[in-house]
C-alpha cells in the first residue's frame, strides 16, 4: 500500500478505465486535481475548452466515435452548472459520458461558500447516476462505478462531484483492488425464446412488414446483424434521426428517415404496415405524430434494452427487453426468405412524388440564392458519403439528415432528443479527437453557431482538423418556418443581424471563406475538404427556405404535408 | 385510483430525492411516506409511498422508479376503498 492523495488516486483510476482524453476547464475547487493531472500530461491529453458546455458536448462527440465514455471536467459552482445542458443532452440521446466536478470542502458544504452549487441536486434528474465523494478513499470505487454505469445497459451520463478535501487527503491506495458491480435487476434481460417465436410468426406471415431502427443499432454495434436480418427477411427499413447511417442510404431495403421532417413515404406508409418491428428506438413524439393516430391497426414488436421504454408510448403486441444485437442475431436464422417488392413499390411511388415536389427544386436549383439542400448534396457527392456529419439543431440539421448519403456507420452525430442549439461545434471537436482518421464536418446554422463559437479557440489551440460549414440564412430558420406556417407569418424575433463570421474566424487564425454565389460553392467545398487543418465556410443560403415534408405538430403521421 | 408503492433500495443519501423526482416529473403528489432500514447488513431501506394515479400510468411509473440505480425492486398494489 502507498499513501497517495485523492487527486492522484483519481488519475490512476482514470488511467485504469482507459481514459486518454479529458475535456475540461480548471478553477478553484478542482485545483488539486489539475495539479495531479500535470504529472499525467504524457498519458492523458487534456483539452482546454472555452466554456464547460463545450466540454460536455465534446465528451459526447468523442464517445460517439471512440465507442467509450468521454470525460468532461469542471470546477464547482458555475463550472459545474455550465455542464448541465450537455449532461441533459447525453441523457436524452443515451450517450455515455463521465463528468467530474470539483466541489467546496466538505466542511463548507451547504454554507453558500464561494462557487458552491448543489450540483448533485441539480443533475440528479438528468444523469443516469451521480455521486458526491467526500473522502479520498471513496474515489477509486466511485470512478470504477461511474464508468461501469455510464457504459453498460442503456448508456448515459454520470457525474462524480469531489469535494476539495477529498482531493487533498492522503489514503492507502490499493492498486490491485478490483471493483465489480452486479447486473441490476431491471437490467437483466429475460429469456425471450417465447416472444421470439411469436415475433417470427408475425413477421413471416406479414403482408406489409416494416422495420423501424433507432440509435440502439449503433450503440450495440449491430449494423452487420441488421443488414443480415433485412437481407434475409426482405423487410423494408426506416430510420429515426439518431439511427441514421446504421444502414447505408443506398441499400435497396433502406426507405429513408422517419419523423417530423423525415421522408414522405416512410411516414405516410407507417400506418399501412400490418406488422412493425421497432428496434432500439423509443417512439419519440417527433416520430409518432399524434399517438392516438399512430399504428392503429398494426401488430408491434418493440425491442429495447431499456425496459422502461417498452409500453411507454406505444403498447407493443410483443415487447422484448433485449439488446439489439442479441435480438437480431437470434431472429435472423428463423426468418423466411421473402420478397416484399410490391410493398416497397409503394414507397418508391411516394419517393417520386417527394422528389418532384421538394427534392428537384432544392437539390438542383437553377436560380436564386444557394440552398441548404444543394450544399449538402454537393458535399455528399464530394465526400462520397464517407464523412462524419455533426449537425446542430434546426433546419440545417434536418436538411443534412435528409440529403447526406451516408455510407458508413456512426456518420451522423446530432442532438436529437434534447435539440440543443450550440451542440455541433464542440461535438465535432470531440468527434475529431475520438477518431482523427475520419473527416469530421460540422454543419451549423448561424443561430446555433453563435451559441458556442468560442470553441473555435479550442480547435485552433489543439490544431483539430474540424471542417465547419455555416448554413447562414440570417434567421432562426425553423422557428421562422413555424411562424410562417402556423402563426400567420407573425415573425416574432427570428431575424438575426449577424456579425462578420469570416472576421471572427480570422481572429482565431482559422482559414475561412464567404460563399455567396452558386458558381463558387463547389470550388469552396473542394478547398474545405482539401485543407489539412480546420477550415470554415460561411455559406449564405436562401433566407426563407422551408423544410418539407413536415408532420405538423400534433397531427397524425398520415397528415404529413409535402408542401 | 389510490396505490401503495413499496420500494426496496440502497440505504443511501439522495434516494428519496430520486424517487420523489421521478414522481415530480409526472406531477404526482405523495399522500403518505414511510422509510425504514430493513436490512442493516446489506444496507437496504424500504419506502412505502401512497399516491393517487390513473391505473394505466402505474406500471410505467414503477419501471421509471426501477431505473434509479439505488433502487433494487419496486412494486405496487391498489389500496382498498
Amino acid at each position: 500500500m502507498e499513501k497517495i492523495s485523492g487527486s492522484q488516486a483519481l488519475m490512476k483510476s482514470l488511467v485504469r478505465e482507459g481514459v486518454d482524453t479529458i475535456f475540461g476547464y480548471p478553477g478553484g475547487a478542482i485545483m488539486p486535481i489539475y495539479d495531479a493531472l500535470y504529472d499525467y500530461k504524457d498519458r492523458i491529453r487534456h483539452i482546454l475548452v472555452r466554456h464547460e458546455q463545450g466540454a460536455a458536448h465534446a465528451a459526447e462527440g468523442y464517445s460517439r466515435l471512440r465507442g467509450k465514455p468521454g470525460v468532461a471536467m469542471a470546477t464547482s459552482g458555475p463550472g459545474a452548472t455550465n455542464l448541465v445542458t450537455g449532461i441533459a443532452d447525453a441523457m436524452c440521446d443515451s450517450i455515455p459520458i463521465v463528468c467530474i466536478t470539483g466541489q467546496v470542502p466538505m466542511a463548507a458544504l451547504g454554507t453558500d461558500a464561494f462557487q458552491e452549487a448543489p450540483i448533485i441536486g441539480i443533475v440528479t434528474p438528468i444523469t443516469k447516476w451521480c455521486f458526491q465523494v467526500t473522502k479520498a478513499e471513496e474515489i477509486p470505487e466511485a470512478i470504477a462505478k461511474a464508468f461501469h454505469i455510464a457504459s453498460t445497459g442503456r448508456p448515459g451520463p454520470v457525474l462524480v462531484d469531489i469535494t476539495k478535501n477529498a482531493q487533498i487527503e492522503l489514503f492507502d491506495f490499493d492498486p490491485s483492488a478490483k471493483y465489480t458491480f452486479p447486473t441490476r435487476k431491471s437490467d437483466i434481460e429475460p429469456d425471450f425464446t417465447e416472444q421470439l417465436k411469436e415475433a417470427v410468426e408475425l413477421l413471416n406471415n406479414a403482408k406489409q412488414p416494416y422495420m423501424l431502427i433507432g440509435h440502439g443499432i449503433s450503440i450495440s454495434k449491430a449494423e452487420k446483424e441488421l443488414k443480415e436480418f433485412i437481407e434475409k427477411s426482405g423487410i423494408p427499413v426506416a430510420s429515426t434521426l439518431l439511427g441514421l447511417s446504421s444502414l447505408s442510404t443506398d441499400h435497396p431495403l433502406y426507405m429513408g428517415m422517419l419523423g417530423m421532417h423525415g421522408n414522405y413515404s416512410t411516414n405516410k406508409l407507417t400506418n399501412q404496415a400490418d406488422v412493425v418491428l421497432a428496434v432500439g428506438m423509443r417512439f419519440d413524439d417527433r416520430v409518432t405524430g399524434k399517438v392516438s393516430g399512430y399504428l392503429p391497426n398494426a401488430k408491434v414488436i418493440h425491442v429495447d434494452i431499456d425496459r422502461a421504454e417498452l409500453d411507454k408510448v406505444i403498447e407493443a403486441t410483443i415487447p422484448i427487453h433485449a439488446d439489439a444485437k442479441r435480438f437480431l442475431t437470434a431472429i435472423t436464422p428463423l426468418m423466411k426468405r421473402r420478397d416484399h417488392s410490391a410493398w416497397i413499390k409503394q414507397f418508391k411511388a411516394l419517393d417520386a412524388e417527394e422528389k418532384k415536389e421538394v427534392g428537384d427544386a432544392e437539390l438542383y436549383p437553377k436560380e436564386g440564392e444557394i440552398t441548404m439542400a444543394e450544399t449538402i448534396r454537393i458535399l455528399s457527392e464530394k465526400t462520397k458519403g464517407g464523412a462524419v456529419i455533426v449537425a446542430d439543431v434546426g433546419q440545417h440539421q434536418m436538411v443534412a439528415a435528409r440529403y447526406y448519403q451516408f455510407r458508413n456507420p456512426d456518420s451522423y452525430i446530432t442532438s436529437g432528443g434534447l435539440g440543443t442549439m450550440g451542440f455541433a461545434l464542440p461535438a465535432a471537436m470531440g468527434a475529431k479527437v475520438g477518431d482523427p482518421s475520419r473527416e469530421v464536418i460540422a454543419i451549423i446554422g448561424d443561430g446555433s453557431f453563435q451559441m458556442t463559437l468560442q470553441e473555435l479557440g479550442t480547435i485552433r489551440q489543439e490544431k483539430l482538423a474540424v471542417k465547419i460549414i455555416i448554413l447562414n440564412n440570417r434567421h432562426l430558420g425553423m422557428v421562422r418556418q413555424w411562424q410562417e406556417l402556423f402563426f400567420e407569418e407573425r415573425y416574432s424575433f427570428v431575424h438575426m443581424d449577424n456579425p462578420d463570421f469570416n472576421k471572427i474566424t480570422d481572429g482565431y487564425h482559422i482559414p475561412n471563406e464567404l460563399v455567396e454565389k452558386r458558381e463558387d460553392l463547389a470550388a469552396a467545398l473542394d478547398r474545405l475538404l482539401a485543407a489539412k487543418g480546420s477550415y470554415l465556410l460561411d455559406v449564405r443560403v436562401e433566407k426563407e427556405e422551408n423544410v418539407f415534408p413536415m408532420i405538423p405538430s400534433g397531427a397524425n403521421i398520415d397528415d404529413i404535408r409535402i408542401k | 385510483m389510490k396505490y401503495t408503492i413499496t420500494i426496496e433500495s440502497e440505504n443511501a443519501p439522495g434516494t428519496l430525492y430520486r424517487i420523489a423526482g421521478t414522481m415530480l416529473r409526472k406531477k404526482i403528489n405523495i399522500e403518505e411516506l414511510h422509510v425504514k432500514e430493513v436490512d442493516s447488513k446489506r444496507h437496504l431501506s424500504r419506502f412505502t409511498i401512497t399516491i393517487f394515479l390513473e391505473p394505466d400510468l402505474m406500471a410505467k411509473l414503477i419501471k421509471q422508479i426501477e431505473r434509479i440505480i439505488e433502487v433494487v425492486h419496486a412494486e405496487y398494489r391498489a389500496v382498498d376503498k
